[in-house]
């Protein structure tokens, strides 16, 4: 079932009682030291790829700051219920990998251990390996909803004819190609940035057009087949994006990757999500604290987030271009405005130039000859801003590996 | 008269030795003659003359024969039927007196002298009863009773009647009979009876009621005896007089924690958008409160929002509420008054741990057409009372809508033009006296709520309600009702996603109730309630139907599930002596889950999920499933420390065999309602109470202070985001703990004159407790922890100022304390996301909650003629613009969290309604 829009609400309330309801945000901080509880947080999916796998430890961290506190120097490892031990070791802050490269092998059960830097031992219950199931088919479907908006959805089907795979996870990495709308092979560049200052054009000497950009999903998605007549994933949609989303404009790519759960990952996951997730203005979920698979075998009332899985994976790769699915209609708008001017060459004894100072920064790239001089664009070059004219100001221009045209 | 009867005894004195003179013996017959022909050949025969007034001795014919006999003896023989009393002087002069005996002695301290003389009987000194002579001013009616004797030694008599309208000769119940200035009073029962005891000699009574003019009598009484009141109607309802009625109430009655509701005496309170909403004043009573605005169900001295049984004519109205409990459910107009039992439970309701709502509704008026309007801002609501018979039946309509989604409707914002919002109820009562014995009232409810507030899904709801009863009276000690009800709550919920998982989902709970309720009036200190009741659930948790072609859901039923909860229960209201009143009652009450229903066992000691169920059991169809079942125990007493000041205590148990299924912390209106079963065991509770009232200036000030503790057991939460709707193991997520609420009440009540209102006031805890040896099973490390609706400090004020007889203002003023919620305490990244820790659970609390409301009323004239009476209403909610936060909640929004809180109405809320009645 959909959330309930908060906007929506919202309006109703607005309209409908003549009054006025609000949801406001506020400022939520923890910085006293009775609010602020600190834990350990892991994350840890082996899968039957064989690789090098990857455990992430971390510590939870005060509402008002940034970024995850890595937990370091944790002795780490996997042991299964043959006698077989994995050890990790850190290849950076809180991020743990394999020494040697494994992968979960059906039939076993597998258990993680962590000893922390301050002494502190912390363990999980035994998981075996989920089931295995393929994703058969991605594709993109056109869709328009009820509000009128046309989308793209990338759909999954899968099918697992024992029946046994039930909770899915989805996670997905895209790809995109950049083509700045505004390329020029010139360049402006600084000659002198001491007096007599000076510019000059000069031919480009990396690729700057044509780019690509990779992202990762960072939402729980997730699908169980429970109350269907089969165990039958269909017309999934894993990523929904809107026509006139800058990504799609030229040849897009996805990676989908769909994990088999088991049910106690699934409600975890589904828990964590639902707890995230929009609320109605009329109900609320009730928060809490839920524990996943992971405890701390010192204290068993401390709080320990995460869970361990044991997951089977399978993914499939899709490309699709913009104008195969909407043939003969315009381009998304690209990500920023690009409209060129010209700014004022002219140095007046020691001082720079409007232009200099644009170019000088960084804030702008050289795009044409201005052939109308007037008194908005009294400068002789036409110029936009970098993303317009270079597109690794947005992504890279190294084509990845598994690009295909 | 009166001042020349004052003499006389004042003369008597003079006539002191009497008796031993009269020693002429007279013999007479007569034959059908009247009092005054006899006493004429008395004269005739004799040298006694009579000093009477002609009146007094009626026109009845007397016939006697006497021979030879004293003229004491012949004269006990004449007045013997009659409350005639005689003095014989010494000169043969015989004075008649009504009522009043003369004394040959004077009491005791007359006058100075000590000198005692002899009377007719040396033993009883007389005490002096005297007309009075000056404290009424306008002309009464005098009723004698009985003859005052000198043989008796009695200082109280009981008077017992009937009270009826003279119109209709309709019985008039809750008729307040008071003494004036001697603090005495009784109150007619349902029938119109009454008893009360008078202390001999005079009395001024006075009658009260709503809708019937005041009267006042002198009851001269000297033995027990009858009085009949035959009473008018009065032209115009005096909301003062309505308090009257059950002026005592506070102090008299054994119940503990009971509330009444007039819908008459609330309508000068401020109004949220214009309703006058009887269960939103029940709110501003201590001990019973919501969990915010824009919630739906009450939290009854800190006891869950299911706990409450809400009858409409005795039928359970499952969702008193429109439009997420900002509007209830009930047309005012159609309304008389609500009970709201929180403390003792009369024995003959059950099912609800915490409390009973008993709403009634109005019988229509069997005389003339007549009607009540209001429109407001956002609703309209009518109310029709049509005789049918006249004097015999008629019949109540009521409706109410809302223009909300013609508003909608009418937009031009394409995400609200596809929303709804619209609800509407309707209520029709027919009631029929078919004789003095028998009555006939039908009720039938409907209600119904519709809203989208997102594109894709409709949720719709509705009550349905019927309720029939048929009142009989025995005799005048036996009175039964026979009562049969169904209610049904639905809610549906459509899903259209364009996707293929569109379904249709609906839920429904139906309800049948017979039940037989006897009252018999044993004598003066026993009248006995009993009586026994059978209801029989259909819960159809849900079915789930594919909507499109393209869906590929699987049509999923959730069986239905059945049960039956019986009960049986007796009461006797016991009047110990005069200061002590117990109310004694006892519940059995039992309950079957019936088949057909396939039930999951899971293994002992360990948690229940899909992992550990051992067994599935399959069940036939009527085959019981599990039983449960136990004694309910009602007992209340009161007992009076003073003539207005009692103390009651009171303990009560309860169990509740059906819960709801909810994840939010607040009630809405798509919670479910689960039957016991094998796996889900009955909630019960345990309430003691102890209280204090006291009314203050002949009642015009009522106290009380109440002091509660709760214990109860088996009470449902859930699992963090469980999943409830349409879950075949729903006892996987649910667990089942206990509870604790205790507090003190205090509540202080002006009920009459310019000024009047209220000041409620309560400080309660509650706290329940999820403990288990497994971690998914427990909750705060299994220590007890605040509920969501612990708000220890409540307070209510409530006043009405009346300027002159057609304008008055009034105000609200509300302050608690905010409610306990689930806080952030961190951050952490997750799977490339942020999310929240959160602190135990209620471990920290939402801002107080405070309000203030304003109202200014205008009546229309008073002429009694004219055919419409017209009242304006001006509100302005919340006049503060305090913008309460209703919930705070956290959101992960593009990987970054995000606080909010909500509130409902945080602006001051202006509103105009205009009301009429004809």
């Amino acid at each position: 079932m959909k959330k309930v829009k908060i906007n929506h609400i919202i309006y109703l309330i607005i309209i409908v009682l003549i009054a006025n309801s609000c949801i406001e945000p506020f400022d939520i901080k923890t910085t006293t030291t009775t609010t602020f509880e600190s834990a350990l947080v892991i994350e840890a999916t082996i899968t039957d790829e064989f690789k090098y796998q990857e455990i992430n430890l971390s510590k939870t961290f005060q509402l008002e700051d940034n970024g995850p506190l890595a937990e370091s120097g944790a002795n780490v490892k996997i042991v299964d219920d043959g006698q077989n031990t994995y050890d990790f070791r850190e290849i950076s802050p809180g991020k743990y990998v394999s020494y040697s490269e494994f992968k979960a092998l059906p039939n076993k059960n597998y258990q993680l251990q962590i000893i922390t830097s301050d002494g502190k031992y912390y363990s999980t219950t035994p998981t075996p390996l989920t089931n295995s199931t393929q994703i058969d088919n991605i594709y993109a479907s056109k869709e328009i909803d009820d509000l009128g908006f046309e989308k793209i959805s990338i759909l999954v089907d899968s099918f697992d004819p024992t029946g046994n795979s039930k909770y899915y996870r989805y996670e997905y990495e895209e790809t995109y190609k950049i083509i700045a709308p505004k390329w020029s092979a010139y360049d402006l560049v600084v000659t002198s940035n001491v007096p007599p200052f000076s510019i000059e054009k000069v031919f480009k000497t990396r690729e700057e057009r044509v780019c690509y950009k990779t992202e990762y999903s960072n939402s729980i998605i997730q699908n169980e087949t429970i109350g269907f007549s089969e165990d039958r994933v269909f017309r999934f949609p894993v990523r929904v994006l809107l026509k006139d989303n800058a990504i799609i404009s030229h040849r897009y790519s996805i990676l989908v990757k769909q994990y088999v759960q088991s049910l106690d990952a699934f409600t975890f996951y589904k828990t964590l999500n639902k707890l995230s997730g929009s609320e109605s203005l009329f109900s609320q979920n009730q928060p809490g604290f839920f524990n996943g698979n992971v405890f701390s075998v010192n204290d068993p009332n401390e709080k320990v987030i995460g869970f361990f899985e044991v997951s089977s994976v399978s993914s499939k790769r899709m490309f699709f271009n913009f104008l195969d699915l909407f043939p003969g209609e315009p381009l998304p708008p690209y990500f920023t405005e690009c409209e060129p001017f010209a700014p004022s060459n002219t140095f007046y004894a020691n001082d720079p130039s409007d232009l200099f100072n644009l170019i000088n920064s960084g804030s702008v790239k050289y795009y044409g000859e201005n052939d109308k001089v007037d008194f908005t664009n009294p400068g002789p070059f036409l110029v936009v801003s970098p993303e317009c004219g270079d597109c690794t100001k947005l992504g890279t221009n190294i084509k990845p590996d598994f690009w295909v045209e | 008269m009166k001042n020349s009867l004052l003499i006389l005894l004042f003369f008597c004195v003079q006539f002191i030795y009497a008796q031993d003179e009269n020693k002429q013996n007279i013999s007479i017959n007569f034959e059908n003659s009247s009092t005054v022909n006899v006493i004429k050949k008395v004269e005739e025969l004799t040298d006694y003359r009579f000093y009477f007034v002609d009146d007094w001795l009626g026109n009845e014919l007397i016939t006697g024969q006497y021979k030879d006999v004293t003229i004491q003896t012949l004269l006990d023989g004449i007045f013997k039927k009659t409350i005639i009393n005689y003095y014989i002087s010494p000169d043969n002069k015989i004075i008649l007196t009504r009522s009043v005996l003369i004394y040959s002695s004077l009491p005791d301290g007359f006058f100075n002298e000590s000198e005692k003389k002899i009377s007719q009987n040396e033993d009883a000194v007389p005490e002096k009863f005297t007309e009075e002579t000056s404290s009424v001013k306008f002309n009464i009616e005098t009723v004698r009773i009985g003859k005052e004797s000198s043989k008796s030694k009695l200082k109280k008599y009981t008077l017992t009647g009937i009270a009826k309208n003279s119109s209709n000769n309709n019985p008039i119940p809750n008729l307040a009979i008071i003494v004036q200035n001697k603090n005495i009073n009784a109150v007619t029962d349902n029938n119109g009876y009454y008893s009360i005891e008078l202390p001999v000699g005079n009395n001024i009574i006075e009658t009260k009621s709503i809708g019937i003019q005041d009267t006042k009598k002198k009851v001269i009484i000297y033995a027990n005896g009858t009085l009949n009141f035959y009473l008018q109607e009065s032209a115009e309802q005096l909301q003062e007089v309505v308090i009257e009625a059950n002026k005592d109430r506070n102090v008299k009655e054994a119940v503990t924690g009971i509330t009444q509701i007039k819908i008459e005496t609330i309508k000068n309170i401020p109004l949220v958008l214009g309703e006058r909403d009887i269960l939103k004043v029940a709110t501003t009573l201590p001990g019973i409160t919501t969990a915010g605005e824009g919630s739906a169900g009450f939290n009854v001295r800190g006891g869950k929002e299911d706990q409450n049984l809400i009858l409409l004519d005795n039928g359970v109205l499952y969702n008193p509420s429109h439009f997420f409990g900002i509007f209830s459910a009930l047309n005012p107009f159609t309304i008389k008054d609500v009970n709201i039992y929180k403390g003792t439970i009369p024995a003959e309701y059950g099912g609800r741990l915490s409390s009973v709502f008993d709403i009634n509704t109005k019988n229509s008026n069997y005389e003339k057409l007549s009607g009540e309007a209001s429109f407001g801002p956002v609703t309209s609501n009518i109310a029709l009372e049509i005789p049918i018979i006249k004097d015999k039946s008629g019949l109540l309509v009521g409706g109410r809508g809302t223009y909300s989604d013609w508003i909608l409707k009418s937009l031009d914002e394409k995400s609200l033009k596809n929303s709804t919002a619209s609800f509407y109820d309707g209520v029709v009562k027919y009631s029929h006296k078919i004789n003095d014995n028998n009555n006939l009232e039908a009720t039938g409810y409907y209600s119904n709520d519709a809203f989208s507030i997102s594109s894709d899904s409709l949720y719709i709801y509705n009550n349905r309600l019927m309720s029939l009863k048929w009142n009989h009276k025995f005799n005048n000690k036996n009175y039964g009702d026979l009562i049969l009800v169904n209610s049904k709550y639905k809610f549906n919920i459509e899903f259209d996603g364009n996707s293929n998982n569109d379904f249709d989902l609906g839920y429904n709970v139906n309800e049948t109730e017979l039940k037989l309720k006897m009252r018999y009036l044993l004598n003066e200190n026993h009248s006995f309630n009993y009586g026994i009741s059978s209801k029989s659930y259909v819960v159809y948790p849900g079915n789930k139907e594919p909507k499109g072609s393209e869906s590929i859901i699987e049509t999923l039923k959730i069986p239905k599930e059945k049960a039956l909860e019986s009960a049986v229960f007796i009461s006797d209201d016991f009047k110990v002596n005069k200061n002590l009143l117990l109310n004694l009652g006892f519940r059995y009450s039992f309950y079957a889950s019936l088949g057909e229903a396939s039930q999951k066992k899971y293994a002992d000691g360990l948690p229940r999920n899909e992992g550990t169920v051992t067994d599935t059991l399959n069940f036939g169809k009527n085959e019981i499933i599990k039983t449960y079942g136990g004694p309910e125990i009602r007992a209340s007493a009161r007992y009076f420390l003073l003539s207005d000041f009692s103390v009651k205590a009171s303990y009560n148990s309860t169990y509740q065999y059906i819960h709801t299924l909810s994840n939010n912390t607040t009630a809405s209106s798509t919670d479910t309602w689960k039957l016991s079963d094998l796996n889900i065991k009955p909630q019960q509770a345990n309430q003691y109470t102890l209280g204090f009232y006291k009314n203050i200036d002949g009642n015009t000030y009522e106290l009380s202070l109440e002091g509660y503790y709760k214990k109860s057991k088996n009470i449902l939460d859930y699992k963090v985001g469980a999943d409830l709707l349409l879950n075949k193991s729903i006892e996987a997520e649910v667990l089942q703990g206990d509870g604790k609420a205790y507090g003190i009440e205090f509540l202080i009540k002006k009920t009459v004159g310019k000024f009047n209102g209220w000041i409620g006031y309560s400080y309660s805890r509650s706290f329940i407790k999820f403990d288990s040896e497994f971690s998914e099973e427990r909750v705060n490390n299994g220590e007890f922890f605040p509920s969501n609706f612990d708000k220890p400090h409540d307070f209510s004020l409530v006043a009405n100022y009346k300027i002159t007889k057609r304008f008055s203002f009034s105000g609200n003023l509300a302050y608690q304390t905010g409610r306990p919620v689930t806080y952030p305490v961190g951050n952490y990244i997750f799977n490339g996301a942020s999310y929240v820790l959160y602190s135990d659970r209620n471990k920290f609390r939402i801002p107080d909650y405070y309000r203030l409301d304003l109202g200014f009323n205008i009546e229309g004239n008073h002429k009694i003629k004219k055919f419409v009476h017209s009242f304006w209403n001006i509100s302005i909610y919340n006049a503060l613009g305090r913008n309460n936060p209703y919930s705070v909640f956290f959101v992960t929004e593009n990987g970054k969290i995000k606080a909010y809180q909500s509130s409902i109405f945080s602006i001051p809320i202006p509103t105009i309604t205009y009301n009429f009645k004809f």
